[in-house]
């Protein structure tokens, strides 16, 4: 069924404990080919950059992750064309970027932040500089990976799930729907007199 | 005794994953608060380090803090890798300051699991064999002489396998537990301290090796034992301690100087730019470093045992073994046990691996509920092939992909190796003619065998 809204991750906040398990899946998901990046952390020979970020607070840890705005203010303010809707997903261009860090402040949620960029195991540099460069560094729902969010298959609570919140609200209506049936058939006097 | 396994407490989220694997409840501490390690309960598996996702990162600590804790850890500026709040104490500083000492000399040997498991830190598939290309990298490096503990674990059937003969016949302590896996061997002391007489007293094969090579090698080779440098490469955390342990010096000196795990000689291979996947393949150096099929299954669970049972038939019958895979001794399983016709007598054995499966089964020994002659144990998932310094997995979905596929690997090279028999290494029984005259003997008491907490010649 066709979906209107774009597609975010949930977390299941009694189920999260934190572990970060899902920032490791989410940087080999998108490293394998550009970094050469393999099955065990030996093979990782760049900084790890993930695309969401676990956040613990005194009652409660979770990831916090882009979901995906339908009026994206990170997209709305990127100057440099580098955030695209593709799909309904609200994707970065790395090599778009410039690390103005419009759309960190944008972003109300802190889903998105600069790190290293890295192409073939090496810093990519800035155009006509010797520094490295930064890219912005947001969910962008596994878009290439066929098996879909590596952080959701790796969570070893099963506390991450991929919210379809056009079809969560359907559910809502029709238990909502049914409800009120029987609330209704039983109580003649509710109805509207003719 | 020095700290084997810490908790950084500035990493820690205080997730405690590792706490839920922890197999003596030695993690404490509260949610979401950093965890410590209690040292008087950790039995140094270092499993947590396996599992622990927890790492430095930009987004999190910044642009320096990476280096700072690696610096910090004693790593060489070319691990590149990411940096847990769960980790093992690294050695590497001591063997590089070895190596590069002219006057000394640097003798290593490695265990079974690491031929099976350092190649998948240079992008190899998970469980690549590389036993080849692992004496070339060791001779690389710089080691004078690139022995192997599987020479040792033949030497432990010899030992283990006629001291099990010796328990059978004149009523010695049984079952008696196999006593290679130190977390294993910490446990019990802890835990069931009146159980111990019941551990075999021959040393693991990493103690064997260091008690020969600083006596027999250092013979054979005519070298000083004193200039002598012996490293260990293990898949294990806890052989760092074990070689620590005060009654390890048989040898007159420390039998091993230093334990580096699978991962840590991934450091130094790449901190000296060897390019361990292009190497050759070649031979590990005689005669210590001659091993049979029987030595290389130490690595997988119930290895120990299919590898005593092969030579234990024929010392007790007299005959070759009908079928020298024992299947009935392979599997996953946490605990299995096998009834295996020997001769006259059906020798009933267990095999545990994971050391939280071992608890029920020592108390039904105590209640009588569970009538064994030889029990073996192994603290790690699927015994060393899954210890806490191999290769350390991204995602947790990949660690049964991995055991298995490191399982496999053990096996066939057991299958490849032109002798699987313990007894039938040509090397060990030149060790047995020259020097140890034979198995349980004088020189074998002195130097192989080992006693544990509360005992003479402990000093726990």
């Amino acid at each position: 069924m066709a979906n209107d809204f774009g597609l975010f991750v949930a977390t299941d906040v009694a189920k999260c404990s934190g572990c970060r398990a899902c920032e490791m899946a989410c940087f080999q998901s998108h490293n394998v080919k550009r970094n050469k990046v393999g099955k065990t952390v030996g093979t990782i020979t760049t900084p790890v950059t993930p695309k969401l970020y676990v956040t613990v607070i005194e009652t409660a840890s979770m990831p916090i992750q882009c979901k995906h705005c339908e009026n994206s203010p990170c997209k709305a303010v990127c100057q440099q064309s580098a955030i695209v809707r593709i799909g309904q997903q609200v994707i970065v261009d790395e090599s778009k970027c410039i690390g103005c860090k419009d759309c960190l402040v944008a972003c109300p949620f802190g889903a998105i932040t600069l790190l290293p960029y890295y192409v073939k195991g090496q810093p990519v540099k800035q155009i006509g500089g010797v520094e490295n460069k930064v890219a912005a560094s947001k969910c962008d729902l596994c878009l290439e990976d066929p098996d879909g969010p590596a952080c959701v298959r790796a969570c070893p609570n099963e506390a991450l799930q991929v919210s379809d919140i056009n079809e969560e609200r359907k559910r809502k209506n029709i238990a909502a729907a049914e409800a009120l049936a029987i609330i209704n058939a039983g109580a003649p006097e509710r109805r509207l007199l003719p | 005794m020095s700290v084997v396994i810490a908790i950084d407490q500035d990493l820690c989220t205080g997730c405690q994953e590792c706490t839920k694997i922890c197999p003596n409840l030695a993690i404490e501490g509260l949610p979401r608060q950093p965890q410590k390690i209690n040292d008087t309960k950790c039995v140094m598996c270092g499993q947590c380090v396996q599992k622990c996702k927890s790492y430095v990162s930009v987004a999190e600590h910044g642009f320096g803090a990476y280096a700072k804790v690696r610096k910090a850890r004693g790593l060489p500026a070319t691990v590149t890798e990411p940096l847990f709040a769960a980790y093992n104490v690294c050695h590497l500083d001591e063997v590089l300051r070895a190596l590069e000492d002219p006057k000394v000399e640097t003798w290593v040997q490695s265990a079974p699991a690491v031929r099976v498991g350092i190649a998948e830190d240079f992008g190899a598939p998970l469980g690549t064999l590389a036993a080849g290309k692992l004496a070339a990298g060791l001779r690389r490096l710089g080691f004078n002489k690139v022995f192997d503990v599987n020479y040792a674990a033949d030497v432990t059937i010899m030992e283990e396998g006629s001291e099990l003969i010796d328990r059978l016949k004149n009523n010695g302590t049984l079952p008696m537990f196999t006593s290679c896996c130190p977390a294993w061997v910490r446990y019990l002391e802890l835990n069931y301290p009146e159980l111990r007489h019941h551990l075999s007293t021959t040393k693991s094969p990493q103690q064997i090796q260091g008690a020969l090579v600083k006596t027999y090698g250092a013979k054979t080779q005519k070298t000083d034992p004193k200039k002598i440098f012996s490293v260990s490469i293990m898949p294990c955390t806890c052989k760092q301690y074990e070689s620590g342990r005060p009654e390890m010096v048989d040898s007159g000196q420390r039998d091993v100087d230093v334990v580096l795990t699978t991962r840590e000689l991934g450091y130094l291979l790449k901190l000296k730019g060897v390019d361990f996947l292009s190497l050759p393949e070649e031979k590990f150096d005689l005669p210590m470093g001659d091993y049979t099929g029987a030595a290389e299954i130490f690595g997988v669970t119930g290895g120990v045992m299919e590898a005593a049972l092969r030579t234990g038939y024929e010392l007790v019958t007299g005959q070759p073994i009908p079928a020298v895979d024992i299947k009935a001794v392979r599997g996953p399983n946490g605990f299995r046990t096998a009834d295996i016709q020997v001769g006259e007598l059906t020798l009933k054995v267990g095999v545990v691996t994971g050391l939280k499966n071992v608890k029920p089964v020592l108390e039904d020994l105590k209640a009588g509920k569970l009538s064994l002659h030889f029990l073996e144990v192994m603290s790690c998932p699927q015994g060393c092939v899954t210890g806490g310094g191999q290769p350390k997995l991204i995602v947790e979905k990949d660690f049964e992909m991995a055991y298995k596929a490191r399982t496999e690997a053990t096996y066939v090279h057991d299958r490849e190796l032109p002798v699987r028999k313990s007894h039938e290494n040509p090397s060990v029984k030149k060790l047995y003619d020259s020097f140890l005259k034979k198995p349980l003997g004088e020189e074998s008491h002195k130097l192989l065998h080992t006693t544990y907490c509360g005992d003479p010649k402990s000093h726990h």
